[in-house]
């Protein structure tokens, strides 16, 4: 700025041949200029960085500092300034997903306590009213208790950070059948008949993780049963890009304004207030689950009919990348 | 008598693993020393080993993986780790057989019997026998000099389990959880219709009473 200005004076002073003690007089005012406008840079920019180291030193929530200080006047600083905004806001909006998810996580947790309060409490009532109580009994109380460690264990491993599954080809059939095997006393008390299609294909899936899933859905259908005659079908269908399992009940199904939002956190709906059975998540985690996996999954239901739930499990990679939900 | 040896550090589970082996019939035993585990499982002379991966202090894969190297004695790893990372590790370092807690006691026997039945020299293709009949799974027949019983599916599944457990009792539990597991999704009814054709089948050919009903426990091939 300064040189600017000197280089200017000393073009119109060579243009004016003014007298020579004039034009030393404007030389030595503009040398004085040049020497204040740098010393005045230097105390400017000295100010902004004292002010800010000193804030820094004395504030534990560092990331508040833009606050404390005013935006400092010159260019290479105002560059710094909205860099360092920059930063902190991208850092805040990140830590306050983890905020948000480990509340999420709470209140998860305090659902999850008072849902698995209710077969450890029917347990110990059960033990109290003594002899005549069948094992059986006891069993599915004992099986109730199991599931719900089983959804904690994967509502943790569905968070989106969380990678720990293995893909590999796993037989659909060996899938079922151990899924049928784990709920086969259930199923037998409830009186619903368990169908399974030939069932040839092989998929690339967490085998745990798959078994997890279909557990849920059965369960869901053991809720949800049909008065009489209920029975519970497996089969799939396939083409070129993908293989479907079906799992078909013919229980009291979905009301049509419900069927939108099955999949959501702490869904409950008419069923779950009518039926008072449900914590929601359990097609929550499925879906989120899914979702990790790279498989997709949908839900048809009609109400007082059926309902079949279909996973999508993509042939090739690209299939799934298009049209997510 | 099959020898089986617990590795396990829940003392609670221990007890009633043993319980649960021995009244199926098995001799079982539980590992005290867990500082010199590999000695006491060569040492051991068991047929079969059930092994906690989660023991603290010992690593359940590393240990496997040495025993392996030394003897061929079969290994089901029995955890509440569920993760299939897990099971794929446990696998490639030599497990026969993988298998999570809580686990419905009766597919733990039906595991163990079936890798025991895989590694038994003595036991392999021999066609089964029953008082002189043959027992011919694959053609569902059992068949005689002089007479022939055609069994359905069901039918010889609960008459080979029966036989196998010959003289001991089979709850109806172990027979359910045998059809499904061979994708026979019976319910109680069936079952019990399953029982009394196979009783009369058996009675026709000559065999009234070949199966003895034990009330509240199971069914017995006499």
């Amino acid at each position: 700025m300064a040189a600017c200005w000197l280089i200017l004076m000393s073009g119109l002073l060579m243009l004016f041949q003014v007298n020579r003690s004039l034009r030393m007089i404007l030389a030595i005012s503009f040398c004085t200029m040049l020497v204040i406008g740098f010393l005045w840079d230097i105390i400017r920019k000295k100010r902004f960085y004292d002010e800010m180291e000193y804030n820094l030193s004395h504030i534990d929530q560092k990331y508040l500092v833009q606050e404390m200080i005013s935006a400092p006047p010159f260019y290479e600083g105002t560059l710094f300034w909205q860099a360092m905004y920059e930063c902190n806001k991208s850092m805040c909006e990140a830590v306050n997903d983890y905020k948000v998810s480990v509340e999420d996580f709470k209140n998860y947790v305090e659902m999850w306590v008072h849902e698995v309060k209710l077969p450890i409490s029917s347990l110990e009532l059960m033990l109290h009213n003594g002899e005549g109580i069948s094992s059986a009994k006891y069993r599915e109380q004992l099986r109730r208790l199991d599931q719900y460690t089983d959804q904690v264990l994967y509502y943790v491993r569905s968070g989106h950070t969380e990678n720990d599954f293995l893909l590999q080809k796993i037989d659909l059939q060996k899938v079922i059948i151990k899924t049928a095997l784990k709920y086969r006393e259930d199923l037998l008390l409830h009186q619903i008949d368990f169908k399974m299609e030939h069932i040839g294909q092989t998929v690339m899936t967490d085998g745990k993780w798959l078994e997890f899933i279909l557990g849920q859905i059965v369960w869901n259908s053991i809720k949800y049963q049909s008065e009489t005659d209920s029975y519970i079908c497996f089969f799939t269908e396939e083409d070129e890009q993908k293989v479907i399992l079906n799992i078909y009940d013919n229980g009291i199904g979905i009301p049509e304004s419900d069927q939108k939002h099955v999949f959501k956190k702490s869904f409950t709906g008419e069923n779950g207030r009518k039926y008072a059975k449900s914590t929601g998540m359990g097609l929550y985690i499925v879906k989120k689950l899914c979702d990790n996996l790279g498989h997709r999954v949908e839900i048809q239901s009609e109400q007082g009919k059926y309902t079949n739930v279909r996973i999508l499990f993509a042939k090739n990679d690209h299939f799934f990348r298009e049209g997510t939900s | 008598m099959k020898k089986i040896l617990i590795v396990e550090d829940d003392r609670a589970i221990c007890e009633e693993l043993k319980i649960l082996l021995e009244t199926a019939g098995y001799t079982a035993d539980v590992l005290e020393d867990f500082e010199h585990s590999e000695a006491e499982i060569l040492d051991s002379k068991a047929d079969l080993v059930l092994l906690d991966i989660n023991i603290p202090g010992l690593n359940g894969e590393m240990l496997l993986q040495r025993i392996r190297k030394k003897v061929e004695i079969p290994v089901i790893m029995v955890t509440s780790r569920t993760s299939e990372v897990d099971e794929v590790l446990s696998m490639s370092y030599g497990a026969d057989d993988y298998i999570t807690k809580p686990y419905n006691p009766t597919i733990l026997l039906l595991r163990i019997a079936v890798v025991l039945k895989r590694t038994d020299q003595t036991l392999r293709e021999e066609e089964e026998q029953y008082c002189g009949l043959c027992v011919n799974s694959a053609r569902g027949v059992l068949s005689g000099e002089n007479t022939e019983i055609v069994l359905t599916k069901n039918e010889m599944i609960i008459f080979q389990t029966l036989l196998h457990k010959r003289g001991q009792i089979v709850s109806r539990d172990e027979l359910m959880t045998n059809l499904w597991d061979n994708h026979e999704f019976i319910n109680d009814n069936a079952l019990t219709v399953n029982i009394s054709r196979l009783r009369g089948k058996l009675a026709k050919a000559g065999f009234p009473d070949a199966i003895e009903t034990k009330k509240k426990q199971g069914y017995l091939l006499l």
